[in-house]
């Protein structure tokens, strides 16, 4: 049983970037737009895709959780968001940060630029910086568009507006090489954030995905539901060696035997394809962690 | 569904431009037989109308500053050319008597021609927006157009619409009552568009003086959604705009153009002939590019 | 955290977004968002 599983968790594993890519489409299916000018304007983007996606892809098929929830807490008539947060939290019960390692297109892009070749600098002593992301969840999707407001009770969407490197990448960029008006209306607000992108962009090229592991409000969010995620990863404490293989090929630093549940672990599943025991895997369900493990033990 | 109409369009438009081009040598029936043949005589008139206008462009354009703002509101139904009669008649001694006679006479041809273009309408509602999607390629003299921009729209489409007030606003007597009329798009709950509305209360007040007017669309409120309405009326009261907003059909062409925005604010300048001057300028035009090129085609609307 | 708490939370946390998602769409939350999201208010994604 515990092969099986292991067997099952490996090659999803591998499939990893398939599945990534997969998802970068599904999150934005309308690509005739892109050659058009324009964005979907349909039904669909009511409705939230769990990674961090802007709705001004021309392409995007719904709406940015993150900008969604700014949207509606900067509005006059709410303050707070029940709808976003709501799905938030089924989400993160749900998948957790496997959403930053499998779903995000954001995420795969930062993945592929770290697969240039070139020097590539380790994050173990870096590790304080991972809750500056958290500081940005609360200060500038949170607190500000909600707290700063003009005279009729709206508010800017700070994150969107100032920080996001995906909108400029995945929005500003398609639009204004197609649109002439879009082009004209670029600004210092434009300029700054292709700053932002840039550095996203150059740092991602030397060290493992620095967006999600110190400024993502999304991905901070979801590391907070690791420690109740249905999917996860276990460690069956019968099989670990404790020859340390995992934890020193987790880029995320996240020592899995230690912490299987915790927030920087983007479920990638690189411990599992190294670990020389099978002691790791995918877990999923509500059966999974000590039952397991008790069984195997008792053998 | 938008594809889908789009092809449409297209296939109607090639129909007319083929009609059109026989249609150059000249037709003489005066009841159309069908939408293609009501769209050549539509376009004839309209360039009937145009040549007055051209013949005598500088008088023409004195009657228009004369024009009352407080006369093309009240008249709904009444006909265009009567409207220009009594703006005329109203401002008879700006004017020596060869010159009277001259517009008194081109009045009376646009109000015949204005007689016919009802009927056409009346027949046929789309033939107004038809007559217009083609306008730049059938035959053309002598009339005072600005050249049509490439992969924009030449003249702003011609819409029936009401104020919040619910006062009947047609586009067609709006534009030509200002020598420009800036229409700006925004919605309800975009922070820089309301951000924008005080700026566009002083610009208001200063085109005012000069002859022209701001004008506001939002997007909520097309379709007369009475809810929208109220939204939009409480905030304009609140941010102190005076200049009235309109909304009309979202079936309408202006209602589709609407629709197909998709990055507010935008904003339209529109000189008296009811063309559009210059790009749409995309984004708040508080500061920056987007507030020299707002002047710049207001000056050139003006002109 | 024991198996069974966890689960309780897990199910307390299911239990309360979908309550969330229902209550926020029914106030028109999710009107709010779609209207955001078809129409780009340009300064909201850093355009200008």
């Amino acid at each position: 049983m515990g092969k099986n599983k292991n067997n099952l968790s490996r090659t999803t594993g591998r499939m990893r970037g398939w599945i990534q890519a997969g998802a970068t489409l599904f999150s934005n299916i309308h690509l005739s737009n892109f050659f058009k000018g324009g964005i979907y304007q349909g039904g669909g983007k009511a409705l939230c895709v769990p990674g961090l996606n802007c709705y001004s892809c021309p392409a995007a098929s719904g709406a940015c959780p993150i900008g969604a929830f700014q949207a509606v807490v900067g509005s006059s008539k709410f303050g707070f968001s029940y709808y976003i947060t709501g799905f938030l939290i089924l989400v993160g019960v749900l998948l957790g940060r496997f959403v930053c390692g499998f779903l995000c297109p954001f995420g795969w892009l930062q993945d592929l630029l770290h697969k240039i070749p070139g020097r590539k600098i380790s994050t173990k002593k870096l590790k304080s910086l991972t809750y500056v992301k958290y500081a940005v969840l609360i200060g500038t999707v949170i607190l500000l568009p909600a707290l700063v407001t003009n005279d009729v009770g709206m508010g800017d969407p700070y994150f969107c507006k100032y920080i996001c490197p995906q909108g400029v990448l995945e929005g500003a960029l398609p639009l204004a090489a197609v649109d002439a008006g879009i082009r004209s209306a670029l600004g210092t607000l434009f300029t700054r954030k292709l700053v932002v992108l840039v550095t996203v962009a150059v740092l991602s090229v030397v060290f493992y995905r620095p967006f999600c592991k110190w400024v993502c409000p999304l991905g901070a969010f979801y590391g907070l539901m690791n420690k109740v995620s249905l999917l996860g990863v276990e460690v069956d404490r019968g099989k670990c060696v404790s020859c340390g293989r995992c934890a020193k090929v987790c880029k995320m630093d996240v020592d899995i035997t230690r912490a299987p549940n915790h927030g920087e672990c983007i479920r990638c599943g690189k411990c599992v394809t190294v670990c020389p025991a099978d002691a790791l895997a995918y877990g999923c369900g509500f059966g999974s962690d000590e039952k397991e493990m008790k069984k195997e033990t008792e053998k | 569904m938008k594809t889908k109409m789009k092809k449409m369009m297209m296939l109607a438009v090639a129909a007319v431009l083929m009609l059109s081009l026989a249609a150059c040598s000249g037709k003489s029936s005066k009841e159309p037989g069908n939408l293609d043949e009501a769209v050549t005589m539509y376009q004839e008139l309209m360039e009937q109308e145009n040549e007055i206008f051209a013949k005598n462009k500088k008088l023409w354009e004195k009657v228009f500053m004369e024009a009352d703002k407080g006369m093309t509101l009240q008249e709904d139904g009444k006909n265009y050319g009567e409207f220009l009669l009594d703006t005329i008649e109203s401002a008879k001694d700006k004017f020596t008597e060869d010159e009277l006679k001259t517009l008194k006479n081109g009045a009376e041809e646009i109000k015949k021609i204005e007689e016919k273009l009802t009927m056409l309408e009346e027949k046929y509602p789309e033939v107004a927006e038809k007559a217009k999607e083609n306008g730049s390629t059938s035959c053309k003299d002598g009339s005072a157009s600005v050249p049509a921009d490439s992969g924009n729209m030449d003249e702003f489409p011609s819409f029936e619409g009401k104020d919040l007030e619910g006062k009947k606003v047609n586009s067609k007597k709006l534009f030509s009552g200002n020598k420009v009329t800036v229409v700006n798009f925004w919605f309800t709950t975009c922070k820089p568009c309301v951000g924008e509305l005080k700026d566009l209360e002083a610009l208001n007040k200063k085109l005012m003086k000069k002859g022209g007017e701001v004008v506001g669309v939002n997007a909520y409120t097309l379709d007369g959604d009475k809810k929208a309405i109220a939204d939009a009326k409480k905030l304009l009261e609140k941010k102190g705009v005076s200049y009235k907003n309109i909304w009309f059909k979202s079936d309408s062409a202006a209602g589709k153009l609407t629709s197909g925005l998709y990055s507010f604010p935008t904003t339209y300048v529109i000189d008296s002939k009811g063309k559009v001057v210059g790009k749409p300028i995309v984004g708040s035009i508080t500061s920056g590019e987007q507030k020299k090129a707002l002047n710049d085609s207001i000056e050139q609307a003006m002109k | 955290m024991s198996r069974r708490r966890k689960n309780a939370a897990r199910l307390l946390l299911i239990a309360a977004g979908t309550v969330m998602v229902c209550f926020g769409a029914m106030r028109g939350e999710a009107e709010l968002v779609l209207g955001k999201a078809i129409r780009l208010c340009l300064e909201c994604v850093g355009i200008g």
